[in-house]
């Protein structure tokens, strides 16, 4: 009885219910488009859903994350989410994981889910689903907010477009919901356009939105598709994937300037000088190389891989920048030194630091 | 003429959602480069769309008279 008004739908029918019934469904973030979404494939008898989110609920949450009460702040947002979701159906399993996607979860969980939904609110995780869908071979379901503005598409699915093809730049630095400003109802239409792709891909009726990106905006409803094809297909294997994520995010990106001092005598170690040729002061380390942040990525042949590479700058920004393009080139030991040249200059003016 | 459209972030730094522009026989990356010259757009990362299809090879695709661009930026928010 309880499915019975879709069940009649002749596109739906008992069939297209069993469907539901044994589709897994990951959920990733337990914010403004989650919070639409899981009540909306929970009710519909999704046989399982999985809802991943490490934060907990704050009172700023509530103006668009629905489903979450007044006097339920400070709890877990994937464990609150659970519990409305199962009081809603009972019949359904809902599995609550109270931490963020990283590049060690996401290969284990988007193997064992058949839909990855994108409810994320930053272009890091979005790159990281896109990804873990492409090794996975699993479609992602793209959804995004910009102010009354909202994006959607399906990608990977069916060997369809990845959101690489799309958005091929990785650095761009878009705004989210805390630094722009969203109405709860935008995340509530994007979250609808999202499950419902979802629906349809488990049903297999209609048109799955792969191969297109939809803008909708919320002022003037005005709707737009924009076509686009797979590029350069991303091939991205399982060690690709966890080379490109593992060392980018879990190593130390800094070493201080004393602790840099120690390792001068390393032969295994190479320091790098990121700052221009004309900038002082000038530290006479052995085995330093300079090359300015500008002109590294061309001259990364210049380095070798093997040695760790202990970067500086001026006061150790710029380093941290280097060191992470050097991270992206597979240079897996890194650091950027804290304080940079300064800090350096000062420690070996004070304790006399043999130079040689 | 070439009819432009402007979504997200970029919209709001062109302060437009949509402008005609006299049609002038260029490439679509020479067109990208005008705007992003006239706009100040350098410190924003998007996609382009000819008459709703994206394009990837900006150099090589030549405007006709009556296109429509589209510069479509990442969103972020959820």
């Amino acid at each position: 009885m309880r499915y019975n008004r879709q069940i009649i739908l002749p596109e739906v029918g008992e069939k297209g219910q069993e469907k539901l019934s044994h589709a897994k469904v990951l959920i990733i973030g337990a914010g403004g488009l989650g919070a639409a979404i899981l009540p909306y494939l929970a009710a519909a008898g999704i046989g399982e859903i999985g809802i991943i989110d490490d934060d907990s609920i704050e009172i700023s949450n509530l103006q668009r994350q629905v489903i979450y009460k007044s006097d339920a702040i400070g709890k877990s947002k994937a464990l609150e989410a659970k519990e409305m979701a199962l009081s809603l159906n009972p019949s359904i399993q809902v599995n609550a994981i109270t931490d963020t996607l990283n590049a060690k979860n996401a290969i284990p969980l988007f193997e064992y889910y058949d839909v990855m939904v994108d409810a994320t609110d930053n272009l890091h995780t979005k790159y990281l689903i896109n990804d873990a869908c492409v090794v996975t071979n699993k479609p992602f379901v793209y959804g995004s907010i910009y102010k009354f503005q909202g994006q959607v598409s399906v990608f990977n699915y069916q060997n369809g477009p990845t959101y690489r093809c799309l958005f091929p730049d990785e650095s761009s630095n878009s705004k989210n919901c805390v630094d722009s400003g969203v109405m709860g109802i935008s995340v509530g239409i994007i979250g609808m356009f999202q499950a419902n792709e979802v629906l349809k891909m488990v049903l297999e009726i209609g048109n799955v939105l792969s191969g297109e990106l939809l803008i909708y905006n919320m002022l003037n409803n005005d709707q737009q598709k924009f076509d686009l094809v797979r590029t350069n297909a991303i091939a991205l294997n399982r060690l690709d994937f966890e080379k490109k994520y593992n060392v980018v995010e879990n190593t130390v990106l800094e070493i201080t300037a004393n602790e840099a001092l120690e390792q001068m005598e390393n032969p295994d170690v190479l320091f790098l000088d990121v700052r221009n040729e004309e900038e002082l002061p000038k530290i006479s380390l052995p085995n330093t190389i300079q090359i300015p942040l500008s002109e590294l990525e061309e001259n990364l042949d210049q380095l070798d891989s093997n040695k760790t590479i202990l970067v500086y700058c001026q006061s150790g920004i710029r380093s941290k920048k280097a060191a992470e393009i050097l991270k992206k080139h597979q240079f897996l030991k890194v650091q950027s030194i804290a304080g940079g040249a300064l800090k350096l200059q000062g420690i070996i003016a004070t304790n006399a630091v043999s130079v040689s | 003429m070439l009819k432009l459209k402007y979504f997200g972030a970029v919209a709001e730094k062109i302060k437009v959602q949509e402008e005609n522009i006299p049609f002038s026989n260029s490439s679509l990356q020479e067109l990208v480069d005008a705007l992003e010259q006239k706009y100040d757009l350098s410190s924003l990362s998007y996609s382009i769309a000819v008459n709703q299809k994206i394009v990837q090879d900006t150099n090589n695709y030549m405007l006709i008279s009556n296109d429509v661009v589209a510069l479509l930026p990442p969103f972020a928010g959820g």
